[in-house]
């Protein structure tokens, strides 16, 4: 941004000191300390460098896990590094694009271009208004020169098809009357550069606003449904709610979903990749508050827009139907508990808690293998993750669950510090192990455990060395969701094309000016000059001097 | 810039600072990251003044116990709505009081009705056994329906939440969260029965 140190108002170079002087430094004084630190604030390499430290500080909060989109990562890395997560926090590693570091970097980022911004917009302005230079008295000094002597024909008409020339060329002119009797006409283009620069800037800045500021304005939610439930779009039923700064819940779009049928396709062709998933289709029944559906269907990275809201699947997994029953055989407990996957063959993890009807409180950690293979050791793992040959196998736990007095605890976890272990581990007892449709008596006589077969087309309850049942469907899918707002997205669309489009008229935009002057000589000649000087990087302007030179003269009728 | 028009943009941007930096219980309650798999209330209380209710709510759903009620069965009477589940800690804690409520306004012009959200009939069954319920609930995991007529002006924002509905089927009231004491409750009950 500084102009150079020689430029031709810049008044008498210092002249060296005598020996013995020292270097005496003027005195700023406040005031002028504080000039000094705006003007290296707003400078083009403070802003670069800005721009560069911004990306470097965002780099930690991809290595660490971040409270704003992984709240649970967080506490696992508490739990995982003990003595390296407090000192993590007090330098906010969690909260990393909240931070005050980060967000020093990028409101003086800000502070910078907005003060480089608006000079050089000033400056602009007044270029744009100003009339090109008066045209220099020695041509031939300048870098890009070339001479051509016309027989015949005066100065005037030369300079008037020049003029004509370089107008339709794009150039700003202006004509002048030297003192030695020539005309001259004085061109300047490339404006264009300077304002793709400006726009390029702005929006950048504008781009800044809108994610920084913008993105309060949304919310991002989860949500687990299991196939044949319904989902509704309002605080009460989410899973997790992260709301941005300015966002109010009570502005959240009514509306039902309902997951009709979630569908995998698995890979069989090709046994290198044998099992993995090709294809989700999840389809849903959307609803209104006014009753009416609309059928859609969610793919992976092809959300679902409805009411501004847009819906993105997640994950998705099996969420196995159990049924407990009381010693005396009647049903206590029944439900389609979303168990997490652990693996790609969707060896999934679940805990079932059993509130109420039993003596004591029943919790269960439970392990779903899809298609249940047993190891040499004797422990099973899923071979691929379609309902081969599923196998459900369960650690039962008695005792209080925790929940009765009102703390909340994690679904997904079974505090077992107020409970005994009835079976499994190092409890004497085998684990409950049960397949589709099969039932097992709970430990001590305390009821029934039944593992549901959801498909309506299953016969009875399998035996379990039988290897031809089909076990398609036994198990419901749920599926995961992530619904959010984001009222910023057009906006950085707008930004990031004007951007773009800024950056790429700065760089190939030439600015340039160019001088043609004729001279009348003695002998009934016309001499014609051709000038040109380049304001930046031009490694064309030569050429594009001799370019002109050659149409000027096409245009005067020269023969060659 | 006229010196209004700075004024008012200082006050804007002052205006946001300060919404930026108060905590949003919402947002802190997403970033504990606890994994209750609901959003909880603070117990806050929301009262809505004759003049300024919104639309009357009618809904209707299948019981725990297999029988068809609507809305429209209890017209006249007060309507106390409880969003809850089973495994929900704060629902198991304000059990008894809404219970004990529920029978004192047992024939004096308040119903309460129940809405799991998450259930199947046999689990709501044993929780209503555990704590003596006698009100029915409706079971809304499968279609949403009732949840989905409460999105009005007043939506219910927690598990659980309690909502009061006066003699016209509109929205007097509503609790987020757990209720903090039965007397509050009572209060809007017998301010809704008494208007």
């Amino acid at each position: 941004m500084s102009r150079p140190s020689d430029y031709v108002d810049a008044g008498a170079r210092p002249q060296a000191e005598g020996p013995g002087d020292g270097i005496v430094q003027p005195k700023l004084g406040f005031v002028g300390t504080l000039r000094f630190i705006w003007r290296q604030l707003t400078s083009m390499r403070t802003a670069l460098l800005l721009l560069l430290l911004l990306a470097v500080a965002a780099v930690p909060g991809s290595l660490v896990p971040q409270r704003s989109s992984d709240p649970n990562g967080v506490i696992q890395y508490f739990d995982n590094n003990p003595d390296l997560a407090p000192m993590l926090e007090s330098i906010q590693m969690f909260d990393v694009y909240g931070s005050v570091w980060f967000s020093s970097i990028y409101l003086l980022l800000f502070v910078s271009l907005i003060g480089c911004v608006i000079p050089r917009t000033k400056h602009h302005f007044q270029a744009m208004r100003s009339r090109p230079p008066r045209t220099p008295a020695r041509l031939q000094r300048l870098a890009a020169h070339t001479e051509v002597t016309l027989e015949g024909g005066n100065a005037g008409t030369a300079i008037e098809s020049a003029h004509a020339l370089l107008k339709k060329s794009g150039y700003r002119t202006e004509l002048y009357q030297g003192r030695n009797g020539d005309v001259s006409v004085s061109a300047e283009r490339g404006y264009l550069r300077e304002t793709g620069n400006l726009v390029f800037h702005s929006a950048l800045v504008g781009m800044l606003l809108t994610v920084g500021i913008g993105g309060g304005f949304g919310y991002a939610a989860q949500r687990v449904i299991v196939e044949g439930q319904t989902f509704v779009n309002t605080l009460l039923d989410y899973n997790s709610f992260n709301p941005g700064r300015f966002y109010n819940p009570d502005d959240l779009a009514p509306f039902a979903m309902t997951l009709d049928k979630f569908d995998v396709t698995y890979e069989q062709k090709n046994l290198n990749a044998y099992g993995q998933p090709i294809d989700f289709t999840t389809r849903v029944t959307m609803r209104l508050p006014t009753g009416e559906t609309e059928k859609r269907v969610v793919r992976v990275n092809d959300p679902l827009r409805f009411e501004g809201a847009d819906i993105y699947l997640l994950g998705n997994g099996y969420a196995p139907k159990i049924t407990v029953r009381d010693p005396e055989g009647s049903v206590v407990w029944t439900d389609s508990v979303p168990f997490l996957p652990q693996d790609g063959n969707l060896t999934s993890l679940g805990v079932i808690k059993i509130p109420d009807g039993l003596d004591e409180q029943i919790g269960m950690i439970g392990f779903l293998y899809p298609t249940a293979y047993k190891m040499e050791t004797g422990a099973y793992t899923s071979t691929y993750p379609d309902l081969v040959f599923p196998v459900l196998t369960l650690n039962v736990f008695a005792g209080d669950l925790g929940i009765n007095d009102g703390a909340p605890k994690s679904v997904y976890e079974l505090n077992v510090d107020d409970m005994t272990q009835l079976s499994g581990g190092e409890s004497g007892v085998d684990s409950i192990e049960l397949m589709p449709g099969q039932s097992q008596e709970l430990p001590d006589g305390r009821g029934t455990i039944t593992f549901e077969n959801v498909n309506p087309d299953a016969g009875a309850p399998a035996d379990q060395d039988a290897t031809t049942t089909d076990y398609a469907g036994s198990v419901a899918r749920f599926a995961s969701f992530d619904v959010h707002t984001d009222p910023t997205v057009g906006w950085v669309l707008t930004f990031a094309i004007l951007i773009l489009g800024g950056l790429l008229t700065s760089l190939f935009v030439p600015r340039r000016r160019v001088w043609i002057k004729a001279t009348d000589n003695a002998d009934g000649t016309v001499r014609v000059e051709y000038a040109g000087l380049a304001r930046g990087e031009d490694p064309g302007l030569g050429e594009a001097v001799d370019a002109l030179a050659f149409r000027h003269g096409t245009a005067l009728g020269l023969q060659r | 810039m006229t010196r209004r028009m700075r004024a008012a943009a200082i006050g804007i941007a002052a205006a946001l600072l300060l919404t930026g930096c108060a905590s949003d219980p919402l947002a802190e309650q997403y970033k504990e990251g606890s994994n209750k798999g609901y959003i909880a209330g603070d117990g806050s209380v929301t009262e809505i003044p004759e003049a300024e209710r919104g639309e009357s709510i009618s809904f209707s759903g299948t019981t725990e116990g297999g029988d068809q009620i609507s809305s429209v069965d209890f017209a006249g009477e007060v309507l106390v709505v409880n969003f809850w589940y089973a495994a929900c800690a704060p629902c198991r804690a304000e059990a008894p009081d809404l219970q004990e409520l529920s029978a004192a306004y047992d024939g004096k012009g308040a119903q309460f009705i129940g809405v799991n959200v998450y259930d199947q009939a046999d689990t709501a069954l044993s929780f209503n056994e555990t704590y003596g319920i006698t009100y029915p609930s409706i079971l809304d995991v499968q279609d949403g329906a009732v949840k989905l007529a409460f999105t009005g002006t007043v939506p219910p924002k927690a598990v659980p939440t309690t909502i009061v509905l006066d003699k016209e089927g509109r929205v007097s009231a509503r609790i987020l969260g757990q209720l903090k004491e039965a007397s509050i409750l009572s209060t809007l009950v017998s301010d809704a029965i008494d208007e």
